[in-house]
């Protein structure tokens, strides 16, 4: 009953999709009626560039238990080198997430992985899995608060 | 206050199938921001819109919230039915309600539902938070500048001039032509060249719009599409040009074999372009030619493949057993390279002409003996096994192109990119001849090795990409997209609390932001070019404290849409 409690029985998961990539996975999805669980919802961005490392935080600490960000594969990008960019800013937002104990695992960075249908299918579902694994974020902040 | 009306589009049952309506409205009818939802059946078929349109101008609202099928489907047609009927492009947004919920979530449509709320509330607050960039305009200066008068070059400047633009015609050299002097005739049809050439100069001559600047050097370029400055000398005077577009057809180097092959050291060792120029002066006569291909490629230094090598090589061996039917000749190769519809034909020419292709491996090349001339080239045949020794008094080294000393300096000025052996980078391939900075193409040898009929056919389509630009006249910096579409809009800089740190200027991936020193303070502001500018908002999210903001999608309405997701 324990274990029970402390998992995270309904994910919340925010998606960070590049109109050019993650998107149109998503997309694909919708178009060949691929049935995903309920736990994500998905905030067009112009680039994976566009994603600010306050954002990801901020969601965090709103309730939000894991992000994903979708990027063109790197090479790919349409605005030249913007999302080589994004990818170092994100790692070490991982680094830091790492540091500050709560995991690299709350943040999903992917880049090219999501373009299409099934593949975004497939990010989706193995990210709602993972997150399930792990323990909520919110009692673990109180119990920081309460010390 | 109410601001902003809702259209639910049914997609005759798709979406309501799963999203229940009533529930979505009656939820919607609650919120105070709302005018009212309205529910039609198809937002694509132009009878429905005009009876929306005319409920919405009866209402008085003027921000409207779109719920329908995705933007890559039908939505993005949606959005432009609406803005034809004068609502403004700020005033609408699109939420994705059937291949983002409904169409995933059909074993679930209670979850569906609360999620198309969800996903309506966040639309809602972005299209509250949604400002426009403002727009400049531009006049695109009605000149092309090209740089190199090789055969891709006079092609681009000539069918430029055809059109009626002044092109600006710019040669390391003191006469035009290129590589196309030095050589008499090309593959694969065997035609000479100096009478090309020549009609080539004679039409340069006569045009009165191409402006031909020999000896020239370029000192600078600035500026962005449309509107380049350029400074450089002519021989001994200095020019200064505003061209709107530029073409680099700045060509390739021919490699020296120096130490391979014994070549320097033996007289009659010489590279191909060598025996050009001896075909030049006259008929060459030998009793047997050996050619060796792939001298200095595809090896370590230079792994790629100069494509023009082996074709070249057996144009001049068949010109040598026509010219003389009792010479013998051999190409000595690794692979020989003659794709596409006609050269795999010209190969077979040199099969039937009696040119001999003796293969060897990387790592066993043919040997060249003699003390002071050529005695014989000892080859170890890798596909029979046995080692031959080919009596002859000429060798020729097929050595490939590779890429100008100045590229790198070109490349710096324009801030294009090269690619790892150093030649000139496009973008990605659904953007062919384009580089990284818009208005700015590549054409000829400067892109990769190719032939002279190659590069012409580059030449000319590079001519036409540049006219698309400055025929335009003037032109809006909304239109300045790479991608589909209208661009999203300019990053926007608010003065006051910009602190010139400079991070968003290091980022920027199209050079659009310089900081601007504040008159009269040691301090700066950042400054951001609406031209150059993409979009992208990478300076967004370095910026440390939000003076940088993206006016469609700032950084307030992604919190607030966060806040609404669940």
């Amino acid at each position: 009953m324990t274990v029970e409690k402390n998992k995270i029985r309904q994910p919340r998961i925010l998606v960070f999709a590049c109109k050019w990539c993650g998107l149109i996975g998503a997309d694909g999805a919708g178009r060949n009626r691929v049935s995903l669980p309920l736990n994500f919802r998905v905030i067009p961005v112009e680039c994976a560039a566009f994603v600010e490392p306050d954002a990801v935080i901020r969601a965090l600490a709103s309730g939000i238990d894991g992000v994903v960000v979708m990027g063109c594969h790197v090479g790919g990008c349409r605005f030249n080198d913007a999302n080589h960019h994004a990818i170092k800013r994100l790692e070490l937002l991982g680094d830091l997430f790492d540091t500050a104990g709560i995991g690299r695992d709350r943040l999903m960075v992917s880049f090219g992985t999501a373009h299409e249908d099934h593949q975004f299918a497939d990010v989706i579902r193995k990210y709602v899995d993972r997150i399930e694994q792990l323990e909520p974020l919110e009692p673990w902040v109180t119990s920081l608060v309460k010390k | 206050m109410s601001e902003i009306t809702v259209l639910l589009c049914r997609c005759f049952g798709e979406i309501d199938q799963t999203i229940s309506f009533a529930t979505v409205r009656e939820k919607l009818d609650k919120d105070s921001n709302i005018s009212s939802s309205i529910c039609v059946d198809s937002l694509c078929i132009g009878r429905d819109i005009d009876a929306v349109i005319s409920q919405i101008r009866e209402s008085g609202v003027k921000k409207v919230l779109i719920g329908a099928c995705s933007g890559l489907a039908r939505g993005d047609q949606a959005v432009q039915n609406l803005m034809d009927r004068g609502i403004a492009r700020a005033d609408i947004h699109l939420v994705d309600l059937r291949e983002g919920c409904a169409w995933i979530h059909r074993d679930n449509p209670d979850g569906a539902s609360q999620k198309a709320l969800n996903l309506i509330d966040m639309g809602l607050v972005f299209l509250k938070n949604k400002d426009e960039s403002d727009d400049v305009s531009v006049t695109m200066n009605p000149d092309v500048m090209v740089i190199g008068a090789g055969p891709a070059g006079l092609a681009a400047a000539l069918s430029l001039g055809r059109f009626g633009i002044t092109v600006h015609l710019l040669e390391r050299s003191s006469t035009p032509g290129g590589m196309l002097k030095l050589i008499t005739r090309s593959y694969p049809k065997d035609d000479a060249t100096t009478p090309r050439l020549e009609q080539y100069l004679d039409q340069i001559e006569k045009s009165s719009f191409v402006r031909f600047y020999p000896r020239s050097k370029i000192s600078s370029i600035k500026g962005y599409m449309g509107n380049f400055k350029v400074r450089f000398s002519s021989g001994e005077e200095e020019q200064s040009i505003t061209p709107g577009a530029i073409i680099i057809a700045s060509g390739a180097m021919v490699f020296l074999p120096n130490g391979l092959f014994r070549y320097g050291e033996l007289g009659n060792v010489i590279s191909q372009m060598e025996l050009e120029t001896r075909f030049k002066k006259g008929n060459v006569t030998v009793k047997n030619a050996v050619f060796i291909q792939c001298v200095g490629a595809r090896c370590k230094d230079r792994p790629y493949c100069s494509t023009i090598c082996c074709p070249s090589s057996i144009k001049n061996a068949i010109r040598i057993r026509e010219d003389n039917p009792d010479t013998n000749v051999f190409i000595l190769h690794r692979d020989v390279m003659t794709p596409g519809n006609v050269l795999e034909g010209y190969y077979i020419k040199a099969l039937s002409r009696g040119v001999q292709f003796i293969r060897f491996a990387e790592d066993n090349p043919p040997v060249i003996k003699g003390e002071k001339i050529i005695e014989a080239v000892e080859v170890y045949d890798a596909i029979t096994g046995h080692t031959r020794t080919i009596e002859s008094d000429l060798v020729v080294l097929s050595t490939p192109l590779i890429p100008n000393h100045d590229n790198q300096h070109l490349a710096e000025m324009l801030d294009l990119q090269l690619d790892r052996y150093g030649f000139f980078r496009e973008i990605y391939p659904m953007h062919p001849l384009e580089t990284r900075m818009d208005g700015v193409f590549i054409c000829g040898s400067a892109r990769w090795p190719v032939s002279s009929g190659q590069a012409i056919t580059q030449g000319e389509a590079a001519a036409m990409k540049a006219a698309s630009v400055v025929l335009k006249g003037e032109v809006r910096a909304f239109t300045f997209s790479r991608v589909p579409g209208l661009k999203f809009g300019h990053a926007r800089v608010t003065p006051d609390s910009c602190t010139g740190c400079g991070n968003c200027m290091a980022v920027c991936p199209f050079d659009a932001i310089r900081l601007q020193r504040i008159d009269g303070k040691y301090a700066y502001v950042s400054r951001v070019n609406k031209m150059r500018c993409k979009a992208c908002g990478n300076c967004v999210s370095v910026c440390p404290n939000g003076t940088m903001q993206m006016p469609e999608h700032n950084y307030l309405s992604v919190c607030k849409m966060i806040e609404k997701a669940f």
